[in-house]
């Protein structure tokens, strides 16, 4: 039986390339648009698969407007079998809970069979670590997140090792469940038998009409949060600029700053 | 103002997490005329090891819900009895703190109640409306969003490190013991082994932080900071840039998702200072900044900027101290 792994992945602006403008805005023109890194991690996860369980289908899922098909297009090279690409005026503005909806109600509509939903562990854009969590419940599976290795799979079920700042755990989960990678740092370099590959391979786009969801629960009409306002981050503090033409005048300050918390 | 604030009170390794008091003590000074409560999911032998502990936390109620299941932290349970209690009580805040496990859970608990979360929050504050306005850093950390939730109760997850402990009075708290009569666990999830690791608080109990980045230019340099952190007993950090080009580990960084710190003394050398990295380390009671670049963000936010080669001042305290 086909082992279909949906792998759900994000368009996000290279967040170590932001520019502000004058007035402490982001500057958005010009900025670079990648693959989520997290989502490589879980890319990465679903082609391992496909090496043990042969007949193993890869659906890469994006939500976003049409120049998310470019991620899609990368994914395929990397070796995912088919893109679907959710793409309406509707979706816009969703915030964690409709996006993890529109996921979970495609998903429930076109990939019913599927035996496992691998996610990045968070959008390195907005870093909130929800997404997976919240797809989780809606779709009622069991789930893993800061998930850092595959173990052993079979067709029922599967194990992983789960990494916090507090604890290694080795996890059995059952099929179908939800895995969140937490390597940001996997690289996958499509070779060119990928990209010739990729242009045989079909993008599908979806609109809200397309698969069975509530235009109440979508986008941003769909979004209890709502940003207020958004700023950039300035410490105000009373600085004392003091410049010292020698190292061991600027050492002696320091000396005497740090023996003064400490004798107390 | 009185709102119902619900604190979820996290357990790991039989300790309450720090950001659980983090978060009361924040509450405390900012939200005084509200009701704080917590609310505990614990098997018995667990309560029994940390009771004294949760008398500390000053809240007004616990509530604890009882379980022999409940010895081991498990999403899927922890997040459908949560919901259950938030349902049947008047919550008005749910705060929970951003550990990774707290990240795991509360986007399952938001999701079940189709309510809005904000995660990693680094301030909370009440907007004109009555509405929790939370704060959070976004954008790889390069901006701050303040977002509020049009459902209630209002729902956020809260940055270890962000909130300071203060003392204060302690007082009375009155405990609900619930008993949950769940007996179906989750068949699905199979935990084999668990290993707990050495819980890395180095940043949490340090009163000084120094700290290395960029402007050392070498490893060797970096090296200086572990050399000089050690010899007066301080916790030594890195900024992002000084981890990506593998001169100091991951664990040491500051300013990634999830760790702010709040030493007495903060001084970083050779770091310009990206906001992911002001905001981790805002909390310091004082911040030196040593740099040749008057320039560098750092040298606004610190209270004492030191216009000095970072290595050199390094080596000559070095030979100060020896």
């Amino acid at each position: 039986m086909t082992f279909s792994i949906v792998v759900c992945i994000k368009q996000v602006p290279d967040t170590n390339d932001i520019r502000w403008t004058e007035n402490n805005t982001i500057q958005r023109d010009g900025l670079d648009s990648i693959i989520n890194p997290y989502d490589i991690g879980a890319i990465q996860f679903a082609l391992d698969i496909k090496k043990i369980l042969k007949d193993t289908k890869i659906f890469a899922v994006t939500m976003g407007p049409e120049q998310a098909k470019d991620i899609l297009k990368e994914a395929l090279a990397m070796g995912c079998d088919f893109g679907c690409l959710l793409s309406d005026k509707k979706f816009s503005g969703a915030d964690t809970l409709a996006t993890a909806y529109t996921l979970s109600q495609f998903i429930k509509t076109k990939i019913p069979d599927f035996k496992l939903v691998i996610c990045g562990q968070q959008a390195v854009d907005g870093d909130t670590a929800q997404t997976p969590s919240s797809m989780a419940e809606k779709l009622d599976l069991p789930q893993i997140t800061n998930v850092v290795a595959l173990k052993t799979i079979t067709d029922n079920s599967s194990v992983w090792i789960r990494e916090t700042d507090r604890l290694k755990q080795e996890i059995e989960i059952t099929h179908p469940a939800l895995i969140a990678s937490s390597n940001p740092d996997v690289e996958i370099i499509p070779d060119i038998a990928g990209y010739i590959s990729a242009q045989n391979k079909d993008i599908k786009v979806y609109d809200s009409a397309s698969f069975d969801c509530d235009v109440e629960r979508i986008g941003l009409k769909g979004s209890p949060t709502q940003v207020k306002r958004a700023f950039r981050y300035l410490i105000s503090r009373d600085s004392k600029l003091i410049d010292k033409s020698t190292p061991e005048s600027a050492a002696d300050l320091i000396k005497h700053e740090i023996e003064q918390i400490r004798n107390i | 103002m009185n709102k119902n604030i619900l604190v979820y009170i996290e357990i790991t390794d039989n300790k309450i997490e720090n950001v659980t008091g983090e978060i009361i003590s924040y509450l405390h000074q900012n939200f005084n005329d509200c009701n704080i409560n917590g609310l505990l999911l614990t098997d018995n032998s667990t309560y029994n090891s940390v009771k004294n502990d949760l008398k500390k936390l000053n809240i007004d109620k616990l509530y604890v819900i009882k379980n022999d299941n409940f010895n081991r932290f498990e999403t899927c349970i922890f997040a459908s009895q949560i919901a259950d209690f938030i349902e049947n009580n008047q919550v008005d805040i749910f705060l929970a703190g951003a550990t990774q496990n707290g990240r795991d859970l509360a986007p399952r608990v938001a999701s079940k109640l189709n309510i809005g979360l904000t995660a990693d929050c680094t301030e909370l504050n009440i907007d004109e409306n009555a509405k929790l306005l939370a704060t959070r850093p976004t954008y790889g950390g390069k901006m701050m969003a303040a977002i509020y939730s049009k459902t209630r109760p209002d729902f956020a997850t809260v940055r270890p490190g962000a909130f300071k402990i203060e003392r204060m009075q302690t007082k009375e708290t009155e405990i609900v013991e619930i008993n949950s009569n769940l007996c179906n666990l989750n068949q699905s999830v199979n935990i084999i082994t668990t290993m707990n690791k050495a819980l890395n608080d180095r940043f949490d109990s340090a009163d000084i932080i120094i700290a290395g980045g960029l402007g050392l230019q070498t490893k060797d340099n970096f090296d200086l900071i572990y050399k000089f952190s050690q010899l007066i007993d301080a916790a030594p950090a890195a900024s992002r840039g000084a981890v990506e080009r593998g001169w100091a580990p991951k664990s040491i960084q500051i300013g990634q998702t999830g760790k702010s710190v709040s030493p007495k003394i903060y001084i970083a050398f050779g770091i310009s200072g990206a906001m992911q990295h002001l905001v981790g380390i805002s909390n310091s009671n004082k911040i030196i900044a040593v740099n040749t670049d008057i320039n560098a963000p750092i040298m606004q936010s610190a209270d004492m900027a030191v216009i000095a080669d970072a290595a050199g001042v390094l080596n000559s305290l070095l030979d100060k101290y020896s």
